[in-house]
């Protein structure tokens, strides 16, 4: 052993070695805590992303569509298994009653009972708006993952998590940066900034209210606000939240209980 | 009056040649006539056309509607409005509409299609809508034993998605308020042909396009029709007083596009004319110096004997102008029964012409007062401008040189 190490102790020795040293250990430090930040920030994501799924999750919900010209308020029933699949049933007014949506990993289908018609959801519609929300398609589908798609670079304050997402460039978005804002505490999610190519913030999604649902603190009220389109505003209120329900399963996500009457 | 006396005798003195002077005149008289009778005949068919079609006289629509349609742009009292117009004397009828963007379905095929809501028993006397009708019959506003409303389709869809009579046709768009508006319909007419305007359009009666669109007791458009055509602006002006909250607008802003580019074809013709008719009137000028070269002389005597130039040169202004109108007087006997005849029968056309569903059997002309009073004040205004040359230059004649002449 003596070969190996005596060397190293006569490197050590030498003062030009010893800065040499000192410089790889510091770099060697701060890329561990770089990458460290990094996996931090994809980990609060993916939580973030999971909250309100679990394993399986059903949810029943009031989304409130505010405009200048109307105000259209709507219950829902959704289920969701990961983050993958998920299924959304129109409950009331009673001429939307039956309307569904069926997600299945990155595709998309509408279903509409009073014409027994299911239409799949194209790639090209799916930054149109769903139901006639703020919300789009591609929130419903989230078919860009954040995590993969995006870089990631997390800031914190002493109650907050700011992670902000820059798409990659290969990354086929909208946007040019998302703020993702996270309660420490709880860990939940408080804010979601979305800016296009130039900088400006185009619409923000606010987290509030939060509740107990299943021994967990979620936000119970989304905010979704367009920046770009005065007077528009669309709430989704989680009237109740269940995680791992028995009546969730696989079969939930199909197009044969798409098409089932309601 | 003496100038006028004299005027008239020259004018005599050279028979043939005035006669043939005035024929060219009459000539090109009843021509141009009959070029504005054919133009104007023309803009109005297609004016009628586009008015019996769908325009109408006059349009009302909330905001700026006509230049940005959304659906939320509505008229939320149409049946009060309607009470209003029903109760003015200079409106025929008028009809209520909705409009609105759609995707047809058939059980295998889908096309895009424009909605259009009409108030049925209103269209039928507003627009030509019944009569475009090429197969089945105008719809009604009830529904059929299984609940379903009917609708009219354009040749285009049924053509698209592969369905006709009786079929069931299935619209997807979005609603007033936001929802996905989606319904079954019974197709019970097919409106022109696969080349018609209307080929990718859908009629459903009023109350059914409300309640696909949730738009309830509100229109985007209401369309009127006036007892007299050239009233639209006049009527407009009244009717927008009377609704301040409201875009009240005239077939001429409706159609803006094709109003500017008829008006500015129109200058371009009457701007054509004249140049025909000037032409028409170097030949007349030729006549006319010829004839005071003709009487150098006796312009000679007249000023030895204390005629004043101004007289002289007013005598050759007063000839050129009676023998224009003569000729005048002459063309419009030939042309206002050429052109009564021509606005109420018209040319027969080798192969009657379909647009839209509308058959055009004759080619027909205009008889209006715009029709004559052009033509015919270009001439006088030509006669005036080619006499004063000539007028100069007989007043300018000096009375010994003149003796001397032959």
């Amino acid at each position: 052993m003596n070969f190996i190490i005596r060397p190293c102790l006569e490197a050590l020795a030498n003062p030009a070695t010893q800065l040499r040293s000192w410089l790889v250990v510091l770099f060697l430090c701060f890329h561990s805590s770089v990458t460290f930040a990094a996996e931090r920030a994809i980990e609060i994501i993916d939580s973030m992303e999971a909250l309100y799924q679990g394993t399986s999750s059903s949810a029943k919900m009031t989304m409130i569509v505010e405009t200048p010209q109307y105000r259209r308020t709507m219950e829902m029933q959704s289920s969701s298994m990961g983050t993958e699949n998920s299924f959304i049933r129109i409950l009331s007014p009673r001429k939307d009653r039956g309307i569904a949506t069926l997600k299945l990993d990155m595709e998309m289908w509408n279903y509409l009972p009073k014409i027994n018609k299911v239409i799949k959801v194209p790639p090209s519609m799916m930054m149109g708006s769903w139901m006639g929300s703020d919300f789009t398609n591609d929130d419903l589908v989230k078919q860009t993952t954040l995590t993969d798609e995006y870089t990631l670079t997390l800031e914190e304050t002493d109650e907050l998590y700011t992670i902000i997402l820059v798409p990659k460039t290969e990354t086929v978005t909208v946007w040019g940066k998302i703020d993702y804002v996270v309660n420490k505490q709880y860990m939940v999610p408080v804010a979601q900034n979305f800016y296009d190519d130039n900088g400006e913030l185009v619409r923000k999604l606010e987290f509030t209210d939060l509740k107990e649902y299943s021994g967990r603190m979620i936000p119970s009220r989304l905010e979704m606000i367009p920046m770009n389109r005065e007077g528009h505003k669309t709430i989704i209120i989680y009237d109740d939240l269940q995680f791992d329900p028995p009546d969730v399963d696989e079969s939930t996500f199909t197009l044969r209980n798409l098409r089932s009457r309601f | 009056m003496l100038l006028l006396k004299l005027a008239f005798r020259n004018i005599f003195r050279q028979r043939r040649r005035s006669l043939l002077t005035a024929l060219s005149l009459g000539g090109g008289y009843i021509l141009c006539v009959f070029s504005f009778s054919l133009s104007e005949g023309s803009y109005n068919s297609a004016i009628s056309f586009f008015i019996l079609d769908h325009t109408g006289h006059i349009q009302i629509h909330q905001d700026d509607y006509l230049l940005r349609p959304k659906i939320h742009k509505i008229i939320d009292d149409p049946q009060g409005l309607s009470e209003l117009l029903d109760a003015n004397d200079e409106i025929i009828s008028h009809t209520l509409r909705v409009f609105a963007p759609a995707i047809a379905y058939s059980d295998t095929d889908n096309a895009p299609a424009r909605v259009i809501g009409v108030a049925l028993e209103r269209e039928r006397r507003t627009s030509t809508l019944a009569v475009k009708i090429s197969a089945g019959v105008y719809i009604d506003d009830t529904l059929d034993a299984e609940g379903y409303y009917s609708a009219m389709i354009g040749a285009g869809i049924a053509n698209s998605l592969n369905i006709g009579l009786d079929d069931e046709l299935i619209l997807i768009s979005q609603g007033a308020d936001g929802s996905i508006a989606n319904d079954i319909y019974i197709v019970r007419a097919i409106v022109g042909d696969r080349t018609s305007p209307d080929r990718a359009t859908v009629f459903l009666p009023l109350i059914a396009a409300q309640e696909f669109l949730s738009m309830v007791d509100s229109v985007h458009e209401i369309s009127i029709l006036l007892q007299d055509d050239g009233a639209a602006r006049s009527v407009a002006t009244s009717l927008q007083e009377q609704l301040p909250e409201l875009s009240v607008a005239p077939w001429q802003v409706v159609e803006s596009t094709f109003y500017q580019s008829m008006q500015t074809d129109k200058q371009g013709n009457v701007f054509f004319m004249g140049f025909i008719i000037f032409i028409v009137f170097i030949g007349v000028l030729n006549t006319v110096l010829m004839s005071v070269l003709e009487r150098t002389r006796e312009f000679g005597v007249l000023k030895a004997i204390g005629s004043r130039p101004f007289k002289i040169a007013l005598m050759i202004t007063c000839e050129t102008s009676l023998l224009a109108s003569l000729s005048l007087i002459a063309g419009l006997l030939v042309s206002v029964p050429f052109t009564a005849w021509f606005s109420a029968v018209g040319f027969e056309l080798a192969e009657p012409m379909n647009i839209g569903g509308i058959v055009m059997s004759h080619m027909t002309g205009e008889m209006s007062l715009y029709v004559f009073a052009t033509p015919l004040l270009l001439i006088i205004f030509f006669a005036i401008i080619i006499s004063i040359p000539a007028g100069i230059r007989a007043a300018r004649i000096s009375p010994t040189e003149a003796m001397r002449s032959h």
